[in-house]
């Protein structure tokens, strides 16, 4: 972007108040949208989200029953290409998500990216930092609207409970690409400290205990992913294993135990000019150690898939229907055996979800998009414990309708 | 009708000899190469590619997504949907593991951009170019 450009812009934001003034002047002033020069080697750029959700039973994102606006995700990122082989990134994320998510900013990554070799056959390097978490085909940029196949991704497979854990991990990265003929092969591996908080704990544990769940040893993420010439067909199998410990606060009834999981996902996906099919699927094996007689009992491999198909109707027009099912526990798949071993303070339909969605998603200009879905669901599994903290209050069978408009620059 | 046959062969031939507009690769005039593979070409606009043999950065300007020229170049000259040309920036992009091509408004801008940027690459449709820029043949 020039820096006229970008002082008309500017002035133009300043006039409104944020946030609807970034939206307004990158209506008004479609010129604006794109990267903010600012020296050579450098790039800012950001985006906006706004979500509205509106539920028939059960809290997503706030109060839904009444319509809830409470979902936004702000975020704004440089990079600067210190050296032809050295490039430094960093994002800043602000996710406002119901109960889940306040809003307050967050390193989302930042690191560094050494570039060892980079041929038309090959290229090899290493990161060090924050680094996001290359897991199935959405992981790493799963707080960007724009690159979500829906208004949300899918639960059984992405849960938002557990995001934190998932999105990033502080340490190094190893990676490899390989381009042929036939296509081409990239392979990532990382090992660093996952990120836990108090989501994490609830969703695991079943409450917020006294004492702390942490990150015990380091987590370990590898992808290894395939795409034909041209990018008609991708696959991919991607995991992460990490371990988590429990330090008892005296008053909690469980002991100093350790949580280890694998989370895994094979993702396949393909490309036609006006239309694609992409399913995912989901395990995610953990095991619970020292906790006592309250939690040693739920070791349990908690399984999701979906099937999405994507039609373009206009280049600017695309309409969605998906269909996804999850279990938290893939050996009773109607949680009956769960729902009794609570003693039935649990009903059956919170350990399982099966879901049909319907969306249209319009390019209004490359920079700005409006979506809008709905959701019919069977079950409450992966509804996050936080915002229903009462099992047996769900409804079984429930709605959703939700709304998204995203800026970008 | 027998006499009208050679007007209308005439027609067809002059209506397939017209000019058609086609996207072309083109680079500072200073980038030493004269051709490059359809590997090559899609690794650079996909900003996987980021240097010239010489060592010299590789910039690259694309137009908006949904501008004609940059869908043809992408479906004729890359076999790319610019779909997923988008997605591979955005990942990068967002998750921190590369940069994004520069976006220009015009293609008068675009040839006044490569034109002025030593390693810069980009496209244009034929009948704007001119000896500002060079044109790249595509293997």
């Amino acid at each position: 972007m020039t820096r006229s450009k970008y002082s008309k812009f500017a002035e133009c934001v300043h006039r409104h108040a944020p946030p609807t003034g970034l939206l307004v002047c990158s209506l008004v002033l479609p010129g604006a949208a794109g990267a903010f020069e600012v020296g050579p080697g450098i790039q800012v750029h950001g985006f906006l989200t706004q979500g509205y959700f509106n539920t028939t039973d059960n809290r997503v994102y706030g109060d839904s029953q009444d319509g809830s606006f409470d979902f936004r995700e702000v975020g704004i990122n440089a990079s600067y290409r210190a050296s032809p082989s050295v490039t430094l990134a960093g994002q800043l994320l602000s996710r406002l998500a119901g109960d889940l998510d306040d809003g307050s900013p967050t390193i989302d990554y930042a690191l560094v990216d050494w570039n060892l070799v980079e041929t038309s056959d090959y290229a090899f390097g290493t990161m060090f930092g924050r680094i996001k978490n290359t897991l199935g085909f959405y992981n790493d940029t799963r707080d960007v609207a724009f690159t979500r196949p829906s208004i949300v991704l899918p639960q059984q497979v992405y849960f938002d409970n557990v995001r934190n854990l998932l999105l990033s991990a502080d340490g190094i990265k190893a990676y490899g690409r390989f381009y042929n003929d036939w296509g081409s092969v990239s392979i990532d591996a990382a090992a660093g400290i996952a990120n836990v908080d108090e989501n994490v704990e609830i969703s695991f544990m079943g409450m917020d205990f006294g004492g702390t769940l942490d990150a015990d040893d380091l987590a370990f993420v590898a992808r290894a992913e395939y795409e034909s010439p041209g990018g008609a067909w991708r696959a991919a199998i991607s995991g992460a294993k990490a371990k988590l410990a429990f330090s008892r606060a005296p008053t909690d009834p469980v002991g100093n135990g350790q949580i280890d999981f694998l989370y895994w996902i094979a993702s396949l996906q393909y490309n036609a000019e006006r239309w694609s099919l992409t399913a995912e699927y989901m395990e995610e094996p953990a095991e619970f150690t020292n906790f006592g007689p309250l939690l040693d009992g739920q070791d349990s491999t908690p399984q999701g898939y979906y099937l999405q198909g994507s039609y373009l109707i206009r280049n600017d027009l695309e309409w969605t229907v998906r269909y996804t099912e999850g279990f938290f526990d893939k050996d009773d798949r109607d949680g009956s055996r769960n729902a009794a071993a609570t003693g039935g303070l649990v009903p059956a339909h919170n350990f399982f979800r099966k879901d049909w969605t319907v969306g249209l998603r319009w390019d209004v200009t490359p920079n700005f998009m409006l979506r809008a879905e709905y959701q019919w669901v069977d079950g409450t599994w992966s509804l996050s414990r936080r915002e229903n903290p009462n099992p047996a209050a769900t409804v079984k069978d429930w709605e959703m309708f939700s709304l998204l408009g995203s800026y970008r620059f | 009708m027998r006499r009208l046959l050679p007007v209308v062969a005439c027609l067809l031939s002059a209506w397939s000899a017209a000019p058609v507009a086609e996207e072309v690769l083109i680079s500072h005039p200073s980038v030493a190469a004269g051709e490059m593979s359809l590997n090559t070409t899609r690794l650079m606009f996909s900003m996987q590619l980021r240097q010239w043999p010489d060592g010299l950065p590789v910039q690259v300007f694309v137009l908006p997504d949904n501008s004609q020229v940059h869908r043809a170049f992408a479906k004729d000259r890359l076999s790319l949907y610019p779909r997923q040309l988008r997605r591979v920036w955005d990942r990068q992009l967002y998750s921190g593991t590369g940069q994004v091509p520069e976006t220009v408004d015009s293609e008068q801008q675009m040839r006044d951009r490569v034109a002025s940027t030593p390693g810069s690459v980009g496209y244009l449709s034929s009948e704007m170019i001119d000896d500002t820029v060079k044109v790249l043949e595509i293997r």
